[in-house]
């Protein structure tokens, strides 16, 4: 800093001794008067020269500002004048819109409702279907829509025409190309059937329209095969009748029946104790229908062993009547003990599984109300993680809730039946042995001595 | 359909009893009367297996309507279910905006589970009832088998 200073100062020192330097020492006094007295003189013929020259300015800038006085008269006069005129204009513009309401009368009302008209029409138009057959039609509404346009003939009879065209085409079912987006997202020229506003249908898959951007897309999702089974059909019929599903909703319906969940996805969100409930009660009821089969064909074999006297070694009823007749000659209480003995082996070939049906009978509906337990506890975690605000957040944890337990109850209820069912098959087998063998063995023994 | 089925039963019963079951009684107890021998062990032997095969005849069916009478709540509940689940199909579709929407799932909810409950206390009272008839002939059977040589 200080190195700084010390350069700008010996500058500055330089300077002034250079100035000092220029004029020449004077050598005497004379000399230095006549010097001062030259001096003064051109002092004095310059400041002259410059009053001079001040006068004329002064003189040249009067000029000016007269100039522009004048200037500036002239144009107020004539600012005065355009001002009347403008009021003038005024007037008359007042003048001439009164006479224009006065001669319009009721038209202006009847401009009003058309536009609203056209206003309703276009967006009618383009939320309907029939727009994809007749691109372009809506821009004619756009002009009459407008406010500050009076609309012409032109464009009431287009309106008028448009509302025709919706009318008649809302009637028809006609076969027209347009450009459909796929699913895939890329746009392809298609044949396009369309059923009056309802519904359109392309290459067998119902199609949606999309008023924001006025194009057909295939819908990603079709319904369930029962409504698209006579879609071939109708696109390719000519004059006949034929039936096929039509959404009287223009769409809404068609769009929520895509979305309802088909079975497999519903037993999807019964999750792990869904699938649980299935294999439980699909090996209970295999078991049972086996057990069914083993029954039935017992008793038709008991049957067959009541009306004959040889014991056969095929059924219950013929290997208890055999103990007996192996063992001839004994008597009746020994007899009695070997006969319960023999039953009570038979009793519990005919009652084994029944338990384990009735056990999964009972544990379905168990399960389908655990699986319902952990269903909530997942929607109450989704209420305190997002509160109660969304609705569809919930549904998830729900429908596992519902699922599980519509599992369980219908795998619980053929089961109930079926058990109900073979447990009096069996129990009437059992009595059948217990209580009627033992008499028909008394027969025979009496038939014996008779004989 | 299972309330028809179960009905279906109840009225077969009843008219067994009323009908077929007199006929049978008598049958049973003349081939017991014919007999002269009715003490020894043989014959209390054939008396058991008469009334076991009456009892069976009599009791045949009885279980099912049991079952079939407990199965009717089991049943309305699974409607309920269905329709709970429609009402948040419709939920997750439409939000809970649209209270008309879910009505008819509400309704499809109430509905099996009143019928349900309305078909099983109806059945109910004939069960018990037969129940009871069922058990009283067998004794009254039982009884007119006499075990002496009158």
């Amino acid at each position: 800093m200080r190195y700084l200073l010390g350069i700008f100062l010996s500058s500055t020192l330089l300077a002034t001794t250079a100035f000092a330097a220029e004029p020449a020492r004077a050598k005497s006094m004379d000399e230095l008067l006549r010097r001062v007295e030259a001096g003064w003189r051109i002092d004095k013929s310059q400041s002259a020269d410059r009053e001079q020259m001040f006068k004329q300015a002064r003189e040249q800038q009067k000029k000016m500002l007269d100039d522009a006085l004048k200037l500036k008269r002239k144009l107020e006069t004539q600012s005065k004048v355009l001002e009347e005129k403008f009021q003038q204009n005024e007037q008359s513009i007042a003048k001439e819109q009164s006479n224009l309401r006065d001669r319009l009368g009721t038209m202006g009302e009847l401009f009003g409702v058309i536009r609203q008209v056209a206003g309703d029409t276009r967006s009618q138009l383009s939320e309907s279907l029939i727009s994809a057959q007749y691109p372009g039609r809506l821009d004619a509404l756009k002009v009459i829509g407008k406010e500050s346009t009076t609309p012409s003939i032109d464009d009431l009879r287009s309106l008028w025409l448009g509302l025709m065209q919706e009318m008649k085409a809302s009637g028809e079912i006609s076969r027209f190309q347009a450009a459909v987006v796929a699913p895939t997202g890329e746009e392809r020229e298609q044949t396009v059937t369309r059923v009056g506003p309802f519904n359109a249908v392309s290459n067998g898959a119902y199609l949606q329209w999309m008023p924001e951007v006025q194009k057909l897309s295939e819908l990603g999702r079709q319904p369930a095969s029962r409504y698209m089974s006579n879609l071939n059909e109708l696109e390719t019929v000519n004059g006949q009748q034929v039936r096929a599903a039509v959404d009287p909703s223009r769409g809404s319906i068609l769009s929520l029946l895509v979305q309802t969940p088909s079975l497999q996805e519903r037993l999807e969100y019964g999750g792990l104790i869904g699938y649980l409930i299935l294999s439980l009660g699909g090996l209970a009821l295999i078991g049972g229908l086996m057990r069914m089969v083993y029954l039935l064909r017992v008793r038709v074999l008991v049957r067959a062993q009541c009306k004959t006297q040889t014991a056969s070694d095929d059924n219950p009823l013929g290997r208890v009547m055999k103990v007996y007749q192996d063992s001839p000659g004994l008597d009746t209480e020994t007899l009695e003990l070997k006969l319960d003995e023999a039953i009570l082996k038979e009793q519990s070939t005919i009652d084994s599984f029944l338990w384990a049906i009735k056990v999964v009978s009972v544990a379905a509906p168990l399960m389908g109300l655990l699986g319902t337990v952990t269903g909530m506890i997942e929607t109450f975690q989704a209420i305190t993680l997002f509160g109660t605000g969304d609705p569809k957040l919930m549904a998830g944890g729900i429908s596992e809730a519902l699922v599980t337990t519509m599992l369980g109850l219908i795998v619980a209820i053929p089961l109930v039946l079926l058990h109900s069912w073979l447990r009096t098959l069996a129990r009437r087998m059992i009595d059948l042995l217990g209580e009627q063998s033992s008499g028909m063995v008394a027969r025979q023994a009496e038939a014996r001595v008779g004989d | 359909m299972v309330t028809l089925v179960m009905w279906t039963l109840i009225f077969e019963k009843l008219i067994y009893l009323a009908k077929v079951y007199p006929d049978q009684c008598k049958a049973y107890q003349a081939t017991w009367r014919q007999r002269e021998d009715k003490e020894s062990w043989h014959a209390h032997q054939i008396r058991n297996e008469l009334i076991s095969k009456l009892t069976q005849d009599l009791r045949r069916s009885v279980p099912m309507i049991k079952s079939l009478i407990a199965l009717c709540p089991l049943l309305g509940l699974l409607g309920t279910v269905t329709g709970m689940i429609e009402v948040f199909d419709v939920l997750a579709i439409a939000g809970s905006g649209n209270a008309r929407a879910m009505a008819e799932g509400v309704s499809r909810a109430t509905i099996p589970t009143m019928a349900g409950m309305v078909a099983a206390l109806s059945g109910l009272y004939w069960a018990a009832r037969l129940t009871r008839r069922v058990e009283k002939e067998s004794r009254k059977f039982s009884d007119q088998l006499e075990l002496t040589n009158a």
